[in-house]
């Protein structure tokens, strides 16, 4: 199946209609949560959670002997809800730091998952086929019903962040100062950290416990970069989240042999790569170009002022003067000569310069300027 | 035992060790998570590496997957340079990243690359010993032994040659760089030393348990010392013993040998985070207990000191003014009692001279910062401890 | 005197990690005074606010508000924190920060409206930062940054303020307005705490000094006790001011 084809059935077709709705829905809900993790400081979390829910995919399939996705995605929420915790506990009581104890849960639990893992596959009864999705994550396992908790999950999340959205605000931004307003700051705190869990858990079945955490960050920061209020913020998140999980979709179902998770991964990462480089206030494009341009500006302004300072002791300030003694000046081009003189501040005659009235009046404002400072 | 037994867990053991001598800096460099970025972010260069060499052992290939940990690291760096985003942010962006594009070149092109995408996960421990290095037509082993034999004798000659440099720069990087050492030089020569390390336990245990190698034995070993010299050894040791101990337990299972590895290293942590003797969970809450009473006296004394009038000494006032439940109250009361530190008389609480001498001292020792002494002080004056 | 006790402080001990930071401070602070916190660096002054204001629980002791429990009079307090505590990359707006005073006495879920919004600019004017409304706040300078931070605690419209070090790196333009407001609102017979770092500016900005390291020093009307006594008490080692008559 070629891209446009994809195109042209995803809404026609059933099962192609549901797994774009799902990763859809998924990307949104990952991008408007992300968003929160970030301001959080809380980036790596994310990772360290979608490893430790591994074991709990494989303890709940163990006991239920279930391969219906709610009762195993119950069994990665405890578990990692329980490495959350640990996380916090560790750095706490211990010296340990918190990117010790990151890496600490992440790899234990993941470690430990996949002995589980090995372990169910060797078992003669266990059909076990379902649980690898889990690692990179398979859209294409996606049924209705998982869309619909998806969709669940998403309007219960977006109902409580627009009821509590300046609670959630204020303590992303100042969790002191919103105790001293009065706020328990640990139930908001709860709140998020749990939305937080639950949107890994979900992303799962589709992305894998591996790359979840990328579908966390990248739509957040990407969307960080171009604009500078919150609800901007959180909207352009879910839209990336929601692009991400629709191309990422669409290609991985176009190709054999692809797995969701690391497609979507990879859309998230070229809207980071493009946000990064061409957003107008922040882009590092438009840095470079405002730093050079301020450079320029800075080298002809050098350039105007020692030229001031010869030109002040002749009476007549436009008295010709040789380029010579220019070329003693550093920083001096014959670039910048040539952009004073279309600038008009000065005048060329052959091997001499001389400045003009304007050119003056330009370099004492400047000199007069710098001497205020 | 069988040979291929046997020189299974050598490997397993010499990966071990070779983890957890960077692994351990990680840790004390508060880095352990960019081993994680690293062990991610080598995969496109691995690779890559294997469509050049065809061979998963060869040295190129080791060079250029580790060059992609490299370049990682320096990504990462210059990504936080930029400031569009936070710290961490920053690692957790680019090892997806560079990690789906080598799933994806895998998965492209499965029918010329025999990688696989678990072995990625997981490593293939158990099928090493077939594939042998042959000198001259002998047959003088695995030849993954040989590459983490070859990259674990490079670290420890490193780590001899550079110890001082890497002590001092790890835990006082201005003075370093006074001393001449430039910490760049250390940093990146640690970043080099933890992804080649990286590449070469790949192939044995996988992505994920690398990091695990890496950062759990040393992290464990930080619970029971913070001498460096003595947590490199205990790191050493909890590899070796989780190497060994999780080929067994892999063997019982039949189970995957670098999971159980993982999930020995697992068990030796949690109990060492539960019973470590001084930063142990229950010594911590324990020793909190305790201090929160010593304190309460502490302050409980102090203020009998400061305040001569009846008023603020009367037994009631304990509850009522310093604002403490009636355990509290009760437990902090007795205990100065049983100390010899105050008498009652008509519900009034006075100092002892023993009281005031320790109150003193106390005080003392507080305001001039050196509260550390106070615990050697409450020895001397202290029967009974809370 | 027969002031009315603003905020009164009793044996109070702060710790942390169960190394204490706070002994037994006892603390009068009446109405209407402009009172700096003085001490040496690790003295405890913002643990001293921090915990009256509830955000470090404290060991003992127990602190009221005009005679009743902080937590009862919290409508009656606000709080300028340090100005290096927060992230000054998030994406907001200056209004939107000072907006953010007005959240206490809205309470949970109720929304901001036009009359908090008035409330909010009327306090960014009253700092000299209404041009800036619309700005992030990252592209502030650090003077305009605290400026905002007074501004959010000023729409609180308390009647006790306490700030933590509001001079620290800021230029000499915005302490002088900072402080000509602090003197304002002393005038309406508000009570104004201020962690303080700079000694020669104690005697000319306030007329109430606490001195702290640990434990209280001494506390009282500047002309009184501001001298080489009390701070070499504070401060160890002989200190000697020389204070500019």
């Amino acid at each position: 199946m070629s891209l446009n084809e994809y195109f042209s059935l995803v809404f026609s077709d059933y099962t192609l209609r549901t797994i774009t709705l799902g990763t859809a829905i998924l990307g949104a809900v990952c991008g408007m949560l992300g968003s929160f993790a970030v301001l959080r400081k809380q980036s790596l979390l994310g990772d360290a959670i979608s490893h430790a829910a591994l074991p709990g995919i494989a303890i709940a399939f163990l006991i239920t002997g279930a391969k219906d996705s709610n009762t195993l995605l119950l069994g990665a929420l405890v578990s990692g809800l329980i490495g959350t915790f640990w996380i916090k506990g560790i750095t706490s009581k211990t010296h340990l730091k918190s990117d010790t104890a990151l890496g600490l849960i992440l790899s234990l639990f993941f470690g430990f998952g996949m002995l589980l893992l090995t372990y169910i596959q060797k078992q003669p009864n266990a059909n076990q086929a379902g649980l690898d999705k889990y690692l990179f994550g398979q859209a294409a396992t996606l049924v209705e019903s998982d869309v619909w908790l998806m969709a669940v999950v998403t309007g219960l999340c977006l109902f409580v962040i627009l009821l509590f959205w300046k609670e959630f605000k204020i303590l992303l931004f100042d969790p002191d100062y919103t105790k001293t307003l009065g706020f328990n700051t640990r139930i908001i705190d709860i709140l998020i950290t749990s939305f937080i869990v639950l949107a890994i858990v979900l992303g799962l079945q589709t992305v894998g416990v591996v790359l979840m955490s990328a579908m966390l960050l990248a739509p957040a920061a990407a969307a960080r970069q171009w604009t500078n209020s919150l609800s901007t913020m959180v909207i352009l998140a879910c839209i990336f989240g929601a692009l991400s999980g629709v191309f990422g979709t669409a290609i991985s179902a176009s190709q054999n042999n692809l797995s969701t998770g690391p497609v979507i991964v990879l859309v998230a990462s070229v809207f980071v790569l493009f946000s990064f480089i061409f957003s107008p206030s922040r882009g590092v494009l438009f840095r470079q170009l405002r730093f050079i341009k301020n450079r320029r500006d800075l080298e002809q302004h050098k350039t105007l002022a020692f030229m001031y300072h010869i030109a002040k002791t002749h009476d007549n300030i436009s008295h010709p003067h040789t380029i010579k003694i220019l070329n003693n000046f550093q920083g001096f081009t014959r670039g910048t000569l040539q952009k004073l003189v279309k600038k008009n501040y000065v005048e060329l005659d052959g091997n001499m310069w001389s400045l003009t009235d304007d050119g003056f009046k330009k370099a004492s404002n400047l000199y007069n300027q710098q001497n205020n400072e | 035992m069988n040979s291929a037994q046997i020189e299974i867990q050598l490997i397993a053991s010499l990966v071990a060790i070779a983890c957890a001598i960077p692994g351990t800096f990680l840790v004390l460099r508060k880095m352990a998570m960019i081993s994680d970025a690293i062990s991610h972010a080598i995969l496109p260069g691995l690779v890559v590496g294997f469509f050049i060499t065809q061979d998963l052992n060869s040295p190129l290939l080791i060079l250029l997957a580790a060059l992609t940990g490299l370049i990682t690291v320096i990504l990462v760096e210059q990504i936080q340079k930029t400031g569009l985003v936070k710290e961490d942010t920053a690692i957790g962006l680019v090892f997806p990243a560079l990690f789906s594009i080598g799933v994806l070149l895998i998965s492209k092109n499965a029918n010329d690359v025999h990688l696989d995408i678990d072995a990625v996960l997981l490593g293939e421990l158990a099928f090493a010993p077939f594939d042998r290095l042959f000198i001259g037509g002998t047959d003088v082993g695995p030849k993954s032994l040989w590459v983490i034999g070859t990259i674990l004798t490079i670290t420890i000659g490193l780590l001899i040659a550079f110890f001082k440099e890497l002590k001092v720069s790890t835990f006082d990087a201005g003075l370093s760089a006074s001393l001449g050492f430039s910490p760049v030089v250390i940093h990146y020569g640690l970043m080099s030393v933890a992804s080649v390390t990286t590449v070469g336990a790949f192939d044995a245990v996988g992505a994920i348990l690398v990091v695990a190698l890496m950062i759990a034995p040393a992290a464990t070993a930080y619970l029971l010392t913070t001498d460096l010299k003595r947590m490199l050894l205990l790191s050493i040791f909890f590899g070796l013993f989780s190497a060994i101990a999780g080929y067994w337990m892999a063997h019982a299972l039949d189970a995957s040998i670098a999971g159980s590895i993982t999930t020995i290293l697992g068990l030796l942590f949690l109990m060492v985070y539960l019973f470590a003797p001084s930063n142990g969970i229950i010594a911590v809450l324990y020793k909190e207990k305790q201090q929160r009473i010593e304190v309460s006296l502490l302050t409980f004394l102090l203020h009998l000191k400061n305040h001569s009038e009846k008023r603020e000494r009367h037994v009631n006032h304990l509850r009522e003014h310093i604002n403490w439940q009636k355990v509290r109250a009760k437990t902090v009361l007795e205990l100065a009692l049983k100390n010899n530190m105050i008498v009652i008389n008509n519900d009034i609480v006075s100092l002892t001279k023993k009281g005031d001498k320790f109150t003193t001292q106390a005080i003392d020792y507080i305001i001039t910062n050196e509260d550390a002494q106070i615990e050697g002080m409450k020895d001397d004056f202290f029967l009974f401890r809370g | 005197m027969a002031q009315n006790i603003a905020v009164k402080v009793d044996d109070l001990t702060v710790a942390y990690n169960y190394k204490p930071v706070l002994w037994d401070i006892d603390l009068e602070i009446p109405e209407g005074v402009l009172m700096a916190i003085v001490g040496p660096n690790g003295a405890g002054k913002s643990t001293l606010i921090k915990s009256i204001l509830g955000i470090l629980p404290p060991i003992a002791g127990s602190v009221t508000i005009y005679g009743k429990p902080y937590k009862k009079q919290r409508s009656l307090v606000a709080y300028v924190p340090q100005k290096g505590s927060v992230d000054w990359d998030f994406p907001t707006t200056a209004l939107d920060v000072v907006m953010m005073g007005t959240y206490g006495s809205l309470g949970w879920i109720k929304r901001p409206r036009q009359k908090e919004k008035k409330a909010a600019l009327e306090a960014l004017e009253k700092v000299g930062m209404l041009a800036f409304k619309s700005r992030q706040i990252s592209q502030l300078s650090g003077g305009q940054q605290q400026r905002i931070f007074l501004a959010r605690a000023l729409v609180q419209n308390a009647s006790i303020y306490f700030m933590d070090e509001p001079f620290q790196g800021v230029d000499a333009t915005t302490e002088i307005a900072i402080i000509n407001i602090l003197k304002e609102l002393r005038k309406a017979g508000k009570t104004v705490i201020v962690v303080h770092h700079d000694l020669q500016t104690v005697p000319e900005y306030f007329d109430w000094v606490t001195f702290l390291n640990v434990k209280k020093i001494a506390t009282g009307p500047v002309k009184d006790i501001f001298n080489d006594d009390n701070l070499t008490k504070t401060y160890g080692i002989n200190y000697k001011v020389s204070i500019q008559e």
